[in-house]
């Protein structure tokens, strides 16, 4: 059984205080440890030297190894980390549904299918250029969640205002569309696009580079800033919308914002990294049940919980079976899976959940 | 004031409301009665600007609805709908204080005027309680502090309330304790508005009160004059007996005991 914890409005700067330190020690045992483990002394050293604060020169292979693979690769897995999770908060948030996950509006599916579609017909239109594949996959992957979204919002629509039942079908029709469309092109694929797209559906953090690091990072963090800032809204929504409408919140331009940019966020998200289950779905849960629903601090406390979870599922991911990885999406979801059954069996339900 | 003028609805060509003239004064509790189906909830959604496909006028402190913002209307107006479905656990305090949002930086008593709405309503024992745990007639307290708080502030402008059934699903000690809540509102300078299904209830508290029927007023006037058999009778198609109380000669009507075959003639 797990208590929730009564807040008082000061300690929600303790709680963010306190992940904000353990987001850091995760990021610096994550950068320590791999197939050549660096000293955590010596991380600071480089960073020192980077930063041209000391001029006493690093070890070079950890230098190399350090800020060619490391850390572009630990600062995609935070930014992606945290755009996932506070998607899934500001989504189920929105929807006023603990289930839902961003996923579940066709972003993942929508990029799943034109990603497919490329690896199985792309290579009769551009030969099979790998160049050309690595830049186009992820500009397909987004332009098609985006697509598949943007379907899924006109559905949505009726009579001017946004239909949140006829969105969440929606969202499961075009799903179940985009599902059978991708059965009909693997049927066409060879044995090597398969394994290529198998990959691409669980998920890959390994492609990071400082160049794919650096287009990204903008979108991923304005995005994710931005859905910060619908705390009030979100929960006065959790209420009840014409509540929220009462209360003063602009309702329709509010479910507007947090689609296009939790699309935005999980469809560059899903261009970078495949598809990752589970972090937008277990995160915000995660921190409801610990310290209850204020969207002040279950909005925040995601976006640095959502990086802390990304970064010990890619540790493990990388370190389990060395010098092989183990896909991200099977981590997320063997840790994801048990845990959150573990929640849902330990929370007390008619506490956690209105069952109404 | 809250004027509505000529106000019409009609849904999938059907009519739930005719012409319908209503106002709420500053200060004042203004209650609507009426069989279900009247057409009650329909114009206070109206009134609160959530439905906005209407025919007519609704003019707030003089100036036409439409033309205010989504937050310019909640600075002058709360509302308590029928029933709120919370899907998380928020505690009560949580709750109360999203009435406050929109106005916290412009106000430096917000803490106290919080405590004092909370102790009001009598939920201030159960300010950290998770307030899905708590029971039907509870939560409504809890929303209706909610409500209160958002326009407990004294203004320059008068602020309106708008309260459908609020008393439903509550003890008849909490049903007494909320409409004395309300008059106390009205002391702030807030305008009142509720429909009310309990008659002597209305009657007791309201200052002024509308009978509905059929998407259409039946009668209204000062509260104490309108409560008459045949307006009663005419509105809802049941015959009542209307007494005064000995003590505060305030009327209160008790309905006849109907037969079925009564009932069958009373709907046709």
């Amino acid at each position: 059984m797990i208590a929730a914890i009564p807040l008082k409005q000061q300690k929600v700067g303790t709680v963010l205080g306190v992940l904000a330190v353990v987001l850091v020690m995760v990021m610096l045992v994550a950068l320590s440890i791999g197939q050549v483990t660096i000293p955590v002394k010596d991380i600071v050293m480089i960073m020192l030297y980077k930063a041209g604060l000391t001029a006493q020169e690093p070890d070079a292979v950890f230098e190399t190894v350090l800020w060619s693979i490391r850390l572009p690769r630990i600062i995609m897995t935070v930014l992606i980390g945290a755009a996932l999770a506070i998607s899934g908060a500001a989504m189920q948030g929105l929807f006023r549904n603990p289930l839902v996950e961003p996923g579940l509006i066709g972003v993942s599916s929508g990029a799943a299918l034109s990603v497919v579609a490329l690896v199985v017909f792309g290579s009769a239109l551009i030969g099979n250029a790998a160049f050309g594949m690595s830049v186009l996959m992820p500009v397909v992957a987004f332009a098609g969640g985006f697509a598949a979204t943007m379907l899924v919002m006109k559905i949505g629509q009726q009579v001017g205002k946004t239909n949140i039942a006829v969105l969440i079908l929606g969202g499961v029709a075009i799903n179940a569309l985009a599902g059978a469309l991708m059965g009909l092109v693997i049927f066409y694929a060879d044995e090597n696009q398969l394994r290529m797209f198998t990959f691409w559906t669980l998920g890959d953090l390994g492609g990071a580079t400082w160049q794919k690091v650096l287009i990204t990072a903008p979108v991923l963090v304005l995005s994710s800033v931005w859905m910060l800032s619908y705390q009030f809204p979100l929960n006065a929504i959790a209420i009840g919308e014409a509540e929220a409408f009462h209360m003063g919140v602009d309702v329709e331009r509010v479910k507007k914002s947090i689609v296009f940019f939790s699309a935005l966020a999980v469809g560059v998200s899903v261009s970078l990294a495949g598809i990752i289950g589970f972090i937008g779905l277990v995160v915000p849960h995660l921190v409801r049940v610990i310290f209850r629903a204020d969207n002040r601090l279950v909005l925040p406390a995601s976006l640095l919980g959502g990086p802390i979870l990304l970064l010990l599922s890619d540790l493990v991911a990388r370190t389990l079976v060395a010098p092989s990885e183990l896909p991200i999406g099977v981590v997320t979801a063997l840790i994801g899976a048990p845990f959150f059954i573990f929640l849902l069996i330990g929370a007390n339900h008619k506490n956690e959940f209105n069952t109404r | 004031m809250i004027e509505a003028k000529h106000i019409r609805l009609s849904i999938n060509g059907k009519s739930l409301l005719n012409d319908v003239n209503l106002s709420v004064q500053p200060g004042t509790f203004t209650a609507i009665a009426g069989p279900n189906g009247a057409g009650k909830s329909s114009l206070l959604k109206i009134l609160s600007h959530e439905l906005t496909h209407y025919k007519g006028e609704v003019r707030i402190n003089d100036v036409i609805a439409s033309s205010y913002s989504v937050a310019q209307l909640s600075a002058v107006r709360a509302v308590l709908p029928q029933h709120s479905h919370v899907q998380f656990p928020f505690t009560v305090k949580q709750i109360v204080e999203m009435g406050r949002q929109h106005f916290k930086s412009t106000s430096k008593n917000n803490d106290a005027l919080l405590e004092e709405v909370m102790e009001l309503t009598g939920v201030a024992d159960w300010a950290n309680r998770n307030y899905l745990t708590l029971s039907g007639g509870e939560q409504q307290r809890v929303q209706l502090a909610r409500v209160l708080a958002q326009v407990w502030d004294q203004k320059t402008f008068p602020r309106y309330v708008l309260l459908d059934e609020p008393t439903s699903s509550l003890d008849i000690a909490q049903q007494q304790l909320i409409f004395s809540l309300v008059k106390k509102a009205c002391e702030r300078n807030i305008g009142v508005l509720a429909v009310v299904h309990d008659l002597n209830q209305a009657v007791q508290f309201a200052d002024h009160l509308y009978f509905m029927r059929d998407g259409a007023v039946v009668a209204q006037g000062e509260s104490k004059e309108v409560f008459t058999k045949t307006n009663i009778e005419e509105t809802f198609c049941c015959r009542v007996n209307v007494y005064h109380d000995p003590c505060t000669n305030c009327p209160y009507i008790v309905p006849e005991r109907t037969t079925l075959s009564n009932l069958k003639i009373a709907s046709v």
